[in-house]
């Protein structure tokens, strides 16, 4: 088992908070109320990521990468299905009429939107859990989901596991729909469960 | 009405914001990056800025950092989808005026535009 269920209980109550703002961040962009579902926690073999998240969203993903650093660390992504992005952009960027593909100042205002709603849930985890947490510059992927994860874990100072932590969620009335997926390596995952149980005393008082 | 310099290198958060300050009749001018900011608040001497953290290039910290060396009185909002408090003690620690954060909500923007043109 990866976590205690006192672990899972804590990191569950924080990630659900940090979802939350990462929601509520969305639906004042989107204009509608904003679903989430409970979130999931889980290790990965570092070879088993790209199929892991790949199998997330089967169709064409627009995916914003952002990297964290500090105490936790680790890599931030928002995936939002193809159509749903460019009917989100569409309304932001104010388009007259509806578009077929992302133009270049709808990937800008994907990106913007990616690294607010990222930096809303990643922010949280800074909040509570006192630690500070800087941020790479956002980046969009249109291409192949694959090569970016295969990037991140090559990339990765941790070689054998990933923790992945996941929700989906849809805009109402809307067709946007897309996952929050936070990837640590397992040392991070050490020092995120020792701030969350101190956060949990504080909680206590 | 007040003139303000945007700074972000977002075009969406600035085409958010320069809504949002027209509404109220301020005018508005714009800079995609550190470097641009700097030159335009030379030139044009605006009452308030509203800098954003992350940018390319120079970042909303050096830009901060800058401008107080150029203008010590200078009234800077600091505008940014990064929402830990660490953050906002940082640049509030480098002179920033005040701190406001991503999504844009109008009124929390046109309040701390007030209040730096009232400092």
């Amino acid at each position: 088992m990866l976590l205690t269920e006192k672990q899972n209980d804590a990191l569950s109550e924080l990630i659900n908070i940090a979802f939350a703002r990462t929601a509520a961040a969305l639906s004042s962009l989107s204009g509608h109320r904003v679903l989430l579902e409970a979130p999931t926690i889980d290790a990965y073999g570092i070879d088993e990521l790209p199929d892991v998240i790949g199998n997330f969203m089967t169709e064409e993903v627009a995916t914003v990468h952002q990297i964290f650093t500090g105490p936790v660390s680790g890599d931030a992504l928002l995936l939002l299905n193809y159509h749903g992005a460019i009917m989100l952009t569409d309304s932001l960027c104010e388009h007259q009429r509806p578009s077929r593909r992302l133009d270049t100042s709808s990937q800008e205002a994907l990106t913007e939107v990616g690294n607010i709603l990222l930096n809303a849930c990643l922010g949280v985890f800074g909040n509570l859990l006192k630690v500070h947490v800087s941020f790479s510059m956002p980046r969009l992927h249109l291409e192949s989901l694959d090569q970016l994860l295969r990037s991140i874990t090559i990339g990765s100072e941790e070689l054998r596991y990933s923790v992945v932590v996941s929700t989906a969620f849809h805009v109402k009335e809307s067709s946007v729909s897309g996952y929050l997926v936070i990837i640590l390596g397992v040392s991070s995952l050490d020092r995120l469960l020792r701030a969350v149980e101190m956060w949990e005393e504080d909680q206590k008082g | 009405m007040a003139k303000i310099l945007v700074v972000d290198d977002s075009a969406l958060s600035r085409r958010m914001l320069r809504s949002i300050l027209e509404s109220a009749a301020h005018n508005v001018i714009e800079a995609a990056d550190g470097m641009i900011a700097i030159e335009k608040y030379f030139l044009e001497k605006p009452d308030v800025v509203l800098l954003d953290l992350i940018m390319r290039g120079m970042v909303g910290i050096e830009v901060l950092k800058k401008l107080r060396q150029m203008d010590p009185q200078v009234k800077v909002v600091v505008a940014t989808a990064d929402i830990q408090a660490s953050t906002q003690m940082i640049v509030l620690e480098e002179g920033a005026t005040s701190f406001v954060s991503k999504p844009f909500v109008s009124e929390q923007i046109l309040i701390a535009v007030n209040s730096a043109l009232e400092v």
